[in-house]
C-alpha cells in the first residue's frame, strides 16, 4: 500500500506586490507518496520556485491545503513551521548556502541545535557519521571556503539528512557545479531514494532529471504534465545511506 | 543552547575583532569612569574616617555659635566649666581639656624655628595614641605642677635636633605668656599618608610638640572653646545625645538659648566631606550614564550592520529549523556578550588606574567587589537593551527573501 507524504489540494499562490496581484501557482493537486524520487521541472518563472518555497513550509499558499506527513500545514503558524522544517524536511539548495566560518561538523550539527533535543556530543558524533556517509570523513574541520563545490554540497546533503527528515528537498542542486560533480551528488540523492527517504528535487536541466522515477513538469504556475520514468538514469553504488531510513518500514514500488 | 549561543557569539565577535573594540569603546569609557569615581570616592572616606580615628572619633568642640552678635564676657569658658563637665558627664566623657593651639617661634641653641604647641592632659595618649619612639609620655605630675616638659613628633625632633638623640635635650620659647625653657621628655610617630598629610595641613618645616595643657591654660582665663572625646567606641547617636547635653548644660549655666552653642564634631565634617564627594559622584555618574547611552546606541549600530551582512546566515538557521526566538537570543547573547566584555575591560581599566594612582600617593584604594559585580551586570543590560532592536529585526527576516540576500 502507497503513503502519502505530501498532498497538495487546489492549492493557489497569489503575490500582492500592491500594485498588481501576481499569480504563483494555480489550482495544484498533486500526491507524493513516501519513498518517491521526483523532478520538478519547469522553466524560470514556471512556478517552481514558489511550490519550492510552499513544499519547504518557508512559504504559505494563498489558498487550498497541503498535507505533510498527515498534517495541513498551510493553516499553521509561522512560529510552528520552523519545527516542521527542523523535524521533516531536509533542505539542499543550489549555492549550498553553508555558514562560512564554521566547520563542516558544526554546519551539520545545527539543524540538532534547533531540535533541542542531543547533548553536544551526540551531536558532534552524529554529524561526524553523516560526513563520512557522504565521503568528506577526512575533511570535518574544514571550513566551507576550503572544499571545492562538490565537497561543499555533499556537506549540505549531510546536513539535510541529520535529523532524518521523510522529506529531502532540493533546489537546482547541481546548478553551481560542474558535471563531474553533479553526476556524484545525484548519484548520492539516489542512494538516498534507495535507501527510503522522499527525494524531491527542483531542476530545469533533463539529465539531473532524467536521474528520478517521476517528473512534474510546471509551466505558467500549473502542472502541465506528471509521468513516470521507467529507465532512470544507472547509478554504480546505491548502498551509501543504507539502512538509514529502514526504520520506517518503506517498501519500494 | 546557552553555550552553544556563547560560542556563536564569540565567533562572531573574534571575527571582526577591532570592529568589536571600538563598539565597545563607549562602555569601556563608561563603566571605567564609573568604576573609577565610584573608588575614588571611597578611598578618601577611607583616607578621611583614617584621619578621623587618629584625631579621634569622637572628638568634639563646643564654641560660641559665629551667628550670635552679642558676645557677653560669660561665654566664655573656665577651668571651672570643665570640673564641672567633669564631675555631670564624667561616665560619658573619654577626656576634656581647653583643647589650645599655639604657633610660636622656638629657639634651639641658636638656631630658630616655628612649632605648634598643642596643650594636653596626661590621659589624651587614650583618645589619641601616639607611637612613642623614645623617652615617655607626659604624666599626672607634669599637667599638675605644670612642668615645661614637652613631647616632640619625630620630625619635630629631626628639625630641632638633627639626628642626635632628642630626648633630655632643651629648647626655649615663649608660651602660655612666659618665656620658658622646655626639656624634651620623648618622641613619638605618627602614621600619615601623603593625602592626609595634604589634608590636615601638616607641614614638616613647623614642629609639632605636645606639652601640658596647664602651661597654655591657666585658673581665670578665658576660655574661647573646651574639647572633649566622648567614651571611645561610641555611636553617631549617642555621640549627638552627649552633645545635645551639653549645650542644654551650658544653655542653662550662661544663659543661652540651646542653638547660640556651636559643636564641631568630626563626625558633623565627616557629613560634609560625604555630601561633596556625593556631589561628585552624582556628577561624574551622569557623564558616564551619557556615555553608556551613547555605547550603547554604538552597539545598536554595529548589531544592525551585523544582522544586514548575515541576512543568509540567518535565512539559513531559519530553514534549518531556528525559531523566531532561537534568531532572538542569538543576537540579544551576542550585543550582551559584546557590552559585558566592555563592561570588564572598563572594570579591569579603573582597577588600574585607581590602583595605580594609589600606589603613587601612598594610598591604600577601597575598591568593593559588588560595584565590580554591579557594572559588568549593568553592562550586559545595556548590551541586551540596544540588542533588542537588532534581534528583534534579525528574528522576524522573511527566511525566502533571506536566503536569496547576496
Amino acid at each position: 500500500m502507497k503513503d502519502v507524504l505530501i498532498e497538495l489540494k487546489d492549492l493557489v499562490k497569489i503575490y500582492d506586490t500592491g500594485l498588481i496581484k501576481v499569480l504563483g501557482l494555480y489550482k495544484i493537486n498533486l500526491k507524493i507518496f513516501r519513498g518517491e524520487f521526483v523532478a520538478i521541472m519547469g522553466q524560470s518563472g514556471s512556478g517552481k520556485s514558489t511550490l519550492m518555497n510552499i513544499l519547504g513550509c518557508l512559504d504559505r499558499p494563498t489558498l487550498g491545503n497541503y498535507y505533510l506527513d498527515g498534517v495541513d500545514v498551510a493553516s499553521m503558524p509561522s512560529d510552528e513551521l520552523n519545527k516542521v522544517r527542523n523535524q521533516k524536511i531536509g533542505f539542499v539548495f543550489q549555492s549550498f548556502n553553508l555558514i562560512s566560518r564554521m566547520s563542516a561538523l558544526k554546519n551539520v550539527e545545527i539543524p540538532m541545535i534547533y531540535a533541542h533535543k542531543n547533548s553536544p556530543k551526540e551531536r558532534a558524533e552524529r554529524a561526524e557519521m553523516l560526513l563520512e556517509k557522504v565521503g568528506l570523513g577526512g575533511r570535518i574541520h574544514h571550513q566551507p571556503n576550503e572544499m571545492s563545490g562538490g565537497q561543499r554540497q555533499r556537506v549540505a546533503i549531510a546536513r539535510a539528512l541529520t535529523n532524518e527528515p521523510p522529506l529531502i528537498l532540493a533546489d537546482e542542486p547541481t546548478g553551481n557545479l560542474d558535471t563531474a560533480s553533479s553526476v556524484e551528488i545525484m548519484e548520492m540523492f539516489s542512494a538516498l531514494h534507495k535507501a527510503g527517504a522522499t527525494v524531491v528535487v527542483v531542476t530545469h536541466e533533463e539529465n539531473i532529471a532524467a536521474y528520478t522515477d517521476r517528473m512534474l513538469r510546471f509551466s505558467d504556475g500549473r502542472l502541465i504534465s506528471d509521468r513516470d520514468n521507467p529507465n532512470p538514469t544507472p547509478v554504480r553504488d546505491l548502498s551509501i545511506f543504507e539502512g538509514m531510513y529502514h526504520q520506517k518500514g518503506v517498501d519500494r514500488c | 543552547m546557552l553555550i552553544e549561543n556563547m560560542k556563536m557569539a564569540i565567533n562572531s565577535l573574534r571575527a571582526n575583532k577591532l570592529r568589536s573594540i571600538l563598539t565597545m569603546l563607549g562602555i569601556i569609557i563608561g563603566i571605567g569612569s564609573v568604576i573609577s569615581i565610584v573608588s575614588l570616592g571611597d578611598t578618601m572616606r577611607k583616607v578621611f574616617s583614617d584621619i578621623y580615628k587618629n584625631v579621634g572619633e569622637t572628638q568634639a568642640f563646643i564654641m560660641l555659635s559665629y551667628t550670635v552678635d552679642e558676645v557677653r564676657s560669660s561665654d566664655s569658658f573656665s577651668l571651672d566649666d570643665i570640673d564641672k563637665l567633669k564631675q555631670i558627664f564624667g561616665d560619658r566623657l573619654a577626656y576634656i581639656d581647653a583643647g589650645s593651639q599655639s604657633r610660636v617661634d622656638v629657639k634651639i641653641g641658636r638656631k630658630k624655628q616655628k612649632a605648634d604647641f598643642s596643650g594636653v592632659d596626661y590621659n589624651y595618649e587614650t583618645v589619641q595614641p601616639v607611637n612613642m619612639l623614645s623617652g615617655r609620655y607626659l604624666n599626672k605630675k607634669d599637667v599638675q605642677e605644670t612642668r615645661n616638659v614637652a613631647m616632640l613628633k619625630d620630625s619635630t625632633a629631626r628639625l630641632f635636633f638633627g639626628t642626635e638623640n632628642a630626648v633630655g635635650k632643651t629648647f626655649r620659647a615663649e608660651v602660655g605668656g612666659e618665656n620658658r625653657t622646655f626639656q624634651v621628655i620623648g618622641v613619638y610617630h605618627k602614621d600619615e599618608s601623603a593625602i592626609q598629610k595634604v589634608l590636615t595641613q601638616t607641614n614638616d618645616s613647623i614642629g609639632e610638640v605636645i606639652i601640658p595643657w596647664t602651661i597654655l591654660a591657666h585658673e581665670g582665663d578665658e576660655l574661647p572653646s573646651l574639647r572633649y572625646f566622648g567614651r571611645l567606641g561610641m555611636n553617631k547617636s549617642e555621640m549627638d545625645q552627649l552633645n545635645t547635653e551639653i549645650k542644654g548644660y551650658f544653655s542653662r549655666t550662661k544663659n543661652r538659648n540651646p542653638e547660640d552653642w556651636q559643636i564641631v564634631s568630626l563626625k558633623t565634617q565627616m557629613g560634609q566631606v560625604d555630601s561633596v564627594m556625593g556631589g561628585i559622584s552624582a556628577a561624574v555618574g551622569g557623564i558616564a550614564a551619557i556615555s553608556l547611552l551613547v555605547g550603547g546606541i554604538g552597539i545598536m549600530n554595529i548589531m544592525l550592520v551585523s544582522v544586514t551582512e548575515r541576512t543568509r546566515e540567518i535565512g539559513i538557521r531559519k530553514a534549518l529549523g531556528a525559531s523566531t526566538r532561537d534568531i532572538l537570543i542569538q543576537f540579544l547573547t551576542e550585543s550582551a556578550l559584546l557590552s559585558a566584555l566592555g563592561g570588564l575591560i572598563g572594570v579591569l581599566l579603573a582597577v588600574g588606574l585607581v590602583s595605580l594612582g594609589g600606589a603613587i600617593f601612598n594610598l591604600q584604594v577601597v575598591i568593593k567587589p559588588i560595584i565590580i559585580v554591579i557594572a559588568v551586570a549593568f553592562s550586559a543590560v545595556v548590551g541586551v537593551f540596544f540588542g533588542l532592536y537588532p534581534a528583534n529585526r534579525a528574528a522576524n527576516e522573511d527566511p525566502i527573501v533571506a536566503l536569496r540576500y547576496e
